[in-house]
């Protein structure tokens, strides 16, 4: 309600009053909303729990060897306990990024735990970029849910996402206005929103 | 949640009213329940604030895809921050805040305000004598509301149409009370100048 006088006239409450009308909502907008919540609940959860047996994947090498990463990881989920602990051959890397000297893509995941969310680190050149976050259909494409954080050193930005083990679609917002898919992973012939995206296969569906 | 009563819940078919909102006891009991993990409280206020919301964000971006989605990622947003709410802090202000920072977020991404706007969710009025000009209205409105500088259009929709008080308005927005006032008044000038010309030029 108004507390202080406004100077108003007629035009202004046309104007109000042509925009109060509320939109109609359907049912199934409001039960999407309580999904995303549960969602992000998950996610708290997933990160907080999934530290030691993260699975870590570095996307910042050659298209080819980002295949062979994501297969890796593909496979990942199927290795035996004894081989699932073992690294697997690091994604080339940007020399110099504090990634790359930690040694790339590592698997940490245990068999046992293929059903298990799954923590993933990106990774994305974009020296320029004052603000680059992670997209995808495990975060809503919501460009507010992951931002990444940019190594000054190198222009590149990591960040990490949980996800469940499967085929996931993602891109990256840059500056809130770019959208750009990372150009060293397969490009997703089925992105959503008609904008490209690309694809994430993480342990054993 | 059984002690918390029937929600009033919005009626798409009228003009809001502050009754529309759960009542200050109601919604009390509504935010501590959902502070306390309870998610039926949780979704009575997605319920009872959802479509007020809606139509914020539909006015600040132009675009329902974009409205809902900013709608959607402030609810989720301000179930995370719920442990953090602290009661001497009005609601409504608060959850507008988180509402008004996605809708700039996302204006910001879009940036395509001025080429893409949406109208035909806004329910009619059906007592309108005039539809088609009511609907022409609606859209000049748009169109003039779409020209402002965004924090001239939030600070008059805060106003005008949701009816928040300055102090409110405060809070949701960080800005000072003198300046949300000049806000509105440009907005408003702005809007009259501009309506005014295409009253000009329809007659012309």
């Amino acid at each position: 309600m108004h507390d202080e006088r406004d100077e108003t006239d007629e035009t202004i409450e046309r104007i109000a009053a042509a925009l109060r009308p509320l939109p109609e909502v359907a049912p199934s907008r409001k039960a999407l909303v309580l999904v995303a919540v549960a969602a992000d609940r998950a996610r708290a959860r997933g990160a907080g729990e999934s530290g030691p047996r993260a699975w870590r994947l570095a996307v910042a090498g050659t298209a080819a060897a980002a295949v062979v990463a994501a297969a890796a990881l593909w496979l990942g989920g199927r290795r035996s306990p004894a081989a699932a602990d073992r690294s697997v051959p690091a994604v080339a890397l940007d020399s110099g990024s504090s990634l790359a000297r930690a040694g790339g893509a590592r698997l940490a995941g245990r068999a046992g735990d293929a059903l298990a969310p799954q923590v993933v680190e990106l990774v994305f050149r974009a020296p320029e970029a004052h603000r680059v976050s992670v997209v995808g259909d495990f975060n809503g494409w919501n460009a507010g849910a992951d931002a990444m954080t940019r190594d000054s050193a190198s222009g590149l930005w990591s960040g990490t996402i949980t996800v469940r083990p499967g085929r996931h679609v993602y891109a990256f917002v840059i500056d809130d206005s770019v959208w750009a898919r990372d150009p060293r992973t397969p490009e997703a012939a089925d992105a959503d929103f008609g904008r490209p995206g690309s694809v994430l296969l993480v342990g054993h569906p | 949640m059984s002690s918390t009563g029937p929600l009033r819940l919005v009626k798409p078919d009228r003009e809001p009213t502050p009754d529309d909102a759960p009542a200050a006891a109601e919604r009390t009991q509504l935010v501590r329940a959902a502070q306390r993990g309870d998610v039926p409280a949780f979704a009575a206020l997605v319920d009872a604030y959802y479509a007020r919301c809606l139509r914020f964000a539909l006015h600040m971006l132009g675009s329902r895809a974009d409205a809902e989605d900013a709608v959607q990622d402030t609810f989720v947003r301000v179930h995370r921050a719920l442990p953090s709410y602290v009661e001497r802090e009005a609601f409504e202000p608060w959850l507008f805040r988180i509402l008004a920072n996605r809708c700039r977020t996302a204006g910001l991404r879009e940036r395509r305000r001025a080429a893409v706007l949406e109208f035909g969710e806004v329910p009619e009025h059906a007592s309108d004598p005039r539809p088609d000009e009511a609907v022409a209205w609606r859209e000049e409105i748009a169109r003039a509301l779409a020209t402002l500088p965004a924090e001239q259009r939030e600070a008059f929709l805060m106003r005008h149409v949701e009816d928040l008080s300055y102090e409110d308005m405060a809070t949701a927005t960080g800005a000072g009370i003198s300046a949300l006032k000049m806000r509105v008044k440009r907005a408003c000038e702005s809007l009259r100048r501009r309506l005014q010309e295409g009253d000009d030029a329809r007659r012309a």
